[in-house]
């Protein structure tokens, strides 16, 4: 979470939002935006119907949720797929960013 | 055991509410912004 809040400016300077959901309640994500001052959009999944829907797999032996992340295009196609397969199996920002480039140059075209 | 997103596919849509009660659908960014989610691992 903190390499993504060090980064965020260079995913609005591609014309990205960065969305986290995550199973915790409106509480708890309202005390830690504000813990961290994060500046992305926080959504709340406590019925983890979005979870569900995204296919965000659980460690039943960690009691944990890997991480996952989706990139979705402005026409609304998921361009960047990455299910973690462990608690720290997360993409750097720059593979990220490099395709959000790609998906912008590919616009232009 | 899970829906997987596939790749080069449309993304569902859904709609939550941000946690000051704001709903936010995914939707709402076609045609404007690109978007990047983040599946929380937990706050830690």
């Amino acid at each position: 979470m903190r390499q993504l809040r060090r980064d965020y400016d260079e995913f609005v300077e591609r014309d990205a939002e960065v969305i986290i959901i995550g199973p915790e309640d409106e509480a708890a994500f309202a005390g830690y935006w504000e813990k961290e001052n994060l500046p992305f959009v926080g959504l709340p999944d406590p019925k983890h119907t979005v979870l569900k829907l995204y296919g965000q797999e659980i460690n039943l032996f960690k009691l944990g949720r890997m991480p996952a992340q989706v990139i979705v295009d402005r026409t609304g196609q998921a361009r960047y797929v990455h299910y973690g397969h462990s608690m720290s199996d997360i993409p750097p920002n720059e593979e990220l960013l490099a395709l959000l480039d790609d998906l912008n140059q590919g616009e232009q075209k | 055991m899970s829906n997987r997103i596939t790749l080069n596919a449309q993304a569902p849509d859904f709609a939550l509410k941000d946690f000051h009660g704001q709903t936010v659908r995914l939707a709402d960014y076609r045609g404007r912004k690109h978007v990047a989610l983040v599946f929380n691992r937990g706050f830690t």
